[in-house]
């Protein structure tokens, strides 16, 4: 009788066992510090955590490349980690990650290794996306973590440019492309441990409120989702609000206030704008 | 490649057939002859036919390289510096977009109504075709026009003052080489025009738009001018005109990176209406405002003229000012004229053409 119990009880055990291999319930979770301005790392519990999707969205010119940007540099210079970046709107711009990283290094050297570091695939389409994401999911990351510098972080800027237009209308294929695309992400974020960040576009829903682009059914994808926008009262200022919509560590609707020119020298005085830079500390 | 067959680029109803046959990856169906699949899923010969074509270009080395192959952030950043973009002759706007409008992205323009933006548009697709010697591309233009704003005697007036610019700036023997040949002909020669009267024209040009860019590889710019006129009006099903606008927007970026060509759109102003107030936004919706790189939006304060770098990559925010004259478009002059009739501003007084008059010449 006892035999049996232990019998019973022995799947449970090694089920609860971190060391034994194949386990999935209690796998490391690590959170990368991103090393955003102080109060965007504080929305974001101290930084993305590994396993998870994180969302940003925001309207046009609100600063989700920008910040995607940072993270991007500061994973590859200050973690030494390799950075994958799937662009769909020919957004990355190399000169800006350069910018970013003369403000933390003037070391040409470390520059350039950790510009190295950041990899960019550029796709415009869904089919596209959905074969480089099962590209990387069969070999793809593998080879990366062989060859020095682990993976653990992807990008996508921006999911709802390849996905908005399958949607609605007569297509019935749209449903089926959003939900291949949210198991590929999901899957290639637990099964190798890498942190996924994405952008979003906004819609304006009946009362005139912003919310995040493609639908219901896309907003159970992502763990977090922070929202961008701009400072009202200024025309053209660089500050911008955070707001964090969708949090499972965190109390919703916390807002924190950043200004992109953190990531940045001070302007040259040559363009005339109206724009007043204002210096924040960095922390 | 381990491609499910869900996510193959084929019809729906073929999919369904296929995964119901029992192909779930596309490793199951590459050594199949079209008869055998046409048995097994129960599809037409042609249409097994058509889906092992699929799956061939799919696995065809380039298509497989432009999804699975990566740039590290250092080759792209070379060749960016390769790209180089192209100057719009107003100094202040070309350092606040960081050398001119950028190559191998798509830049929006929106304006109000005769702000300047086919004026930036014209002198762009000149501008382009100022030999490599002096700073310029040496490039070819494609001028789509669907408002009918085009007008030669304009663009032949740009091209002259830009050929008497580069005059002026020729010092070594290459330059006055590359001078002989830049005649205002030669630069007609070199601009493409197509005129799209409708949303259905405009979807068809860009469609093939990649056929003619393999046959004309020097073709640097790509003007649409502009993209809200034909999807403004006759147009009843809005979330289906979101869904065109977003995939035209996918493909002319595709365009834009793979050929090496900078895409500029002209948008136009709606007015907003929210707690009471109004506001003038660019038109195409909110959706639309995500589509392009780069925004760049033209209004009026009071009688100047202003640019706006609204949205950018790789840009800080900016706002400057820019005057449209004879020669094209250029630099404000630095300090306010006192009176008006001397000003060198091109539209005293609430003449808002677009063709500065006789008067105006300074």
């Amino acid at each position: 009788f006892i035999n049996r119990i232990s019998d019973l009880l022995g799947p449970i055990i090694d089920l609860l066992n971190p060391e034994k291999s194949g386990n999935r319930l209690l796998r490391e979770v690590f959170f990368l510090q991103t090393f955003l301005t102080h109060n965007l790392d504080k929305l974001l519990d101290s930084g993305l955590y590994t396993g998870e999707i994180t969302e940003l969205t925001g309207s046009p010119g609100s600063g989700k490349t920008q910040v995607c940007f940072s993270v991007a540099v500061n994973i590859s210079h200050q973690l030494k980690q390799t950075v994958f970046y799937i662009d769909t709107k020919s957004g990355m711009c190399a000169n800006r990650l350069l910018q970013m990283l003369q403000t933390k290094t003037p070391n040409m050297e470390e520059q350039m290794e950790a510009l190295q570091k950041i990899k960019v695939f550029r796709v415009f389409d869904v089919f596209s996306l959905l074969a480089c994401l099962q590209h990387l999911r069969s070999n793809g990351l593998q080879k990366a973590s062989v060859g020095g510098g682990s993976v653990k972080t992807l990008m996508v800027d921006s999911v709802s440019a390849v996905l908005s237009s399958m949607l609605g209308g007569k297509q019935n294929e749209g449903m089926s492309l959003l939900m291949q695309v949210a198991g590929e992400l999901k899957m290639i974020a637990k099964d190798f441990n890498i942190a996924v960040l994405m952008t979003n576009h906004v819609t304006k829903d009946g009362n005139g409120h912003l919310k995040a682009g493609l639908g219901q059914s896309w907003s159970h994808v992502p763990r977090t989702r922070v929202l961008l926008q701009r400072v009202e009262d200024t025309e053209t200022s660089s500050l911008r609000t955070a707001t964090l919509t969708k949090s499972s560590r965190q109390a919703c609707h916390l807002v924190e206030e950043f200004d992109l020119c953190h990531w940045s020298e001070e302007r040259r005085t040559s363009i005339s704008g109206k724009r007043k830079l204002e210096e924040r500390s960095k922390p | 490649m381990h491609r499910t067959v869900p996510s193959l680029p084929l019809a729906p109803s073929m999919k369904v057939k296929l995964i119901n046959a029992g192909f779930q990856v596309a490793s199951d169906l590459t050594d199949m002859r079209p008869l055998q699949l046409c048995k097994e899923a129960g599809i037409s010969q042609e249409e097994a036919v058509e889906v092992l074509q699929v799956l061939r270009d799919d696995g065809q080395p380039h298509q497989q390289r432009a999804a699975t192959e990566s740039l590290t952030a250092l080759d792209l950043l070379h060749q960016e510096q390769a790209l180089g973009s192209i100057v719009t002759f107003c100094s202040a706007l070309d350092d606040a977009l960081g050398g001119g409008v950028p190559v191998g992205k798509t830049t929006e323009i929106c304006g109000s109504p005769g702000v300047g933006k086919t004026q930036l548009c014209m002198q762009l697709a000149v501008d382009v075709q100022i030999p490599v010697c002096f700073g310029g591309l040496g490039g070819k233009a494609l001028y789509i026009d669907t408002e009918g704003s085009f007008l030669v005697q304009r663009v032949a007036d740009m091209a002259e003052a830009a050929v008497q610019h580069c005059t002026l700036l020729a010092e070594d023997t290459e330059q006055r080489q590359a001078l002989e040949e830049l005649t205002v002909e030669k630069i007609l020669s070199n601009l493409f025009l197509v005129r799209c009267h409708d949303y259905v024209e405009l979807l068809a040009e860009v469609y093939l738009l990649p056929d003619f860019l393999s046959e004309h590889p020097e073709v640097r710019l790509v003007v649409i001018d502009s993209i809200a006129f034909p999807f403004r009006h006759d147009f009843e099903d809005l979330s289906q005109r979101t869904r065109l606008l977003n995939g035209l927007a996918q493909q002319l970026i595709q365009l834009a990176t793979q050929h090496s060509l900078a895409v500029v759109l002209t948008n136009q102003m709606t007015t907003r209406v929210s707690n009471g107030q109004s506001k003038l936004v660019p038109a195409l919706g909110e959706s639309w405002g995500h589509a392009a790189t780069q925004r760049l939006i033209l209004h009026w304060e009071g009688l100047r003229r202003l640019a706006s770098l609204y949205k950018s990559p790789s840009q800080m925010e900016a706002t400057i000012q820019y005057q449209i004259t004879v020669q094209g478009f250029r630099d404000a002059p630095d300090e306010p004229r006192t009176t008006p009739d001397s000003s060198a501003v091109s539209s005293p007084s609430g003449n808002h053409s677009k063709r500065p008059r006789m008067e105006d010449l300074s």
